[in-house]
């Protein structure tokens, strides 16, 4: 069961067409988890959807892995203000 | 169906040259990719329309079809029998497609003008059509309901691509809240894992409740002289109505919270928000004689 829930990464960059180092430096900027076996490097299956966004911005606007750290935490801080846009704007309504 | 303007979309001119479409592409391309703008419809719309000017600019025999046919796609009957051969073509490399929307079909991403024209296409950037969708597609839903449809715990069954979903709806859901059900998006390809389902609430509301999470607000109109001298009045509360006292001399905008009598919190079984009432001071109008004259008596004892 436990087999299900990863894809190793040589996998997962032959189907997206990405060197494995992009998928490594996506680990060491702490944007997905990586697990080990024999050496070989697993992906959660639940981190596909984030892992296919950022190889979708790598190579469809040629953006560095460096660039991709810095819109990771940049979409992080817009989903949170939208968040609480919409809190206030719920806040707003109440008191109108 | 309105002719679109593929150089105005891109701003550049008739006789750009490759690079030049490509370059323009590039940029608005960054301004308007989904993945930088997330929940902007707006930004999603631009995003297509700019995929889609480069899909035919930046192919040359589209291009010069484009050219010639653009404006008078509705005349042109050779068009047509293009358009037909090529639509089958269209389907077939729409299988394999890539596509920016996480809702939709990959030819539904074009305009009617794009798919009249040359059929379905590859969206994408250029190489879409040599890449292989690892995960399934996911997909978006959304679900309206009333706000007392979610004052309980509900169960239904919804059918998405033919797959019947039996969902649980926890009371206390907000308005605009997505839940994910996995596995229930497109099948993945090769293997790999099925899509997500994501399903929004859309709550309307047409009770005289104003909801913020689990409280509920409502304002109440009291009489003056109960205002003044105090006495009792029957609120409507959203499991019935409820008798409150009122103090003497309560003031116009006095603030009552009754516990408990507000919306079930979202996945707490058994505990509810509270219910706060704005008192409204209601001042009488249409005196009769004997009133005016009771407020004139009143008014002669220097009551302040």
């Amino acid at each position: 069961m436990k087999e299900e829930q990863y894809i190793s990464v040589k996998t997962f960059c032959e189907r997206h067409g990405v060197v494995e180092s992009f998928v490594y430096s996506m680990y060491e900027y702490e944007i997905l988890q990586l697990e080990y076996d024999k050496d070989q490097g697993k992906l959660l299956v639940e981190d596909l959807p984030l892992l296919e966004k950022m190889v979708r911005l790598h190579n469809e606007l040629d953006i560095n892995p460096e660039g991709i750290q810095a819109i990771y935490h940049l979409l992080d801080q817009v989903k949170s203000l939208q968040q609480e846009v919409a809190s206030l704007k719920k806040k707003l309504d109440t008191l109108q | 169906m309105d002719f679109i303007d593929y150089y105005k979309v891109l701003g550049v001119d008739k006789k750009a040259s490759t690079e030049e479409i490509k370059k323009a592409y590039r940029k608005l391309a960054r301004k308007y990719h989904p993945d930088l703008n997330p929940n902007d419809p707006e930004a999603e719309k631009n995003f297509k329309h700019v995929n889609e000017a480069n899909e035919v600019l930046s192919d040359p025999s589209k291009r010069r079809k484009y050219d010639e046919y653009g404006k008078d796609w509705q005349h042109a009957e050779e068009f047509e029998k293009a358009k037909r051969s090529r639509s089958q073509k269209g389907q077939q490399q729409n299988t394999s497609g890539y596509t920016y929307s996480r809702s939709g079909g990959s030819a539904q991403d074009f305009s009617d003008f794009f798919e009249s024209m040359f059929g379905g296409g590859s969206p994408g950037f250029g190489s879409a059509g040599q890449r292989v969708r690892f995960r399934g597609q996911d997909y978006n839903a959304e679900l309206q309901l009333s706000l007392m449809d979610v004052y309980t715990t509900q169960k239904q069954t919804l059918t998405v691509n033919g797959k019947n979903i039996r969902l649980t709806i926890p009371a206390g859901i907000e308005d605009g809240q997505t839940i994910k059900i996995k596995g229930y998006g497109g099948s993945g390809i090769e293997g790999g894992p099925d899509g997500d389902l994501y399903i929004t609430f859309s709550i309307t509301n047409n009770t005289s409740f104003k909801r913020d999470g689990a409280n509920l607000y409502k304002t109440v109109e009291i009489p003056l002289v109960k205002a003044v001298l105090g006495g009792e009045t029957q609120v409507e509360t959203l499991t019935g109505k409820v008798k409150l006292k009122i103090a003497a001399g309560t003031d116009n905008g006095t603030k009552v919270k009754l516990k408990g009598k507000g919306f079930p919190q979202y996945k707490k079984e058994g505990q509810f928000g509270d219910l706060y009432l704005t008192y409204t001071v209601k001042i009488p109008k249409n005196l009769t004689q004997e009133q005016k004259s009771l407020f004139e008596s009143l008014e002669k004892t220097n009551l302040t």
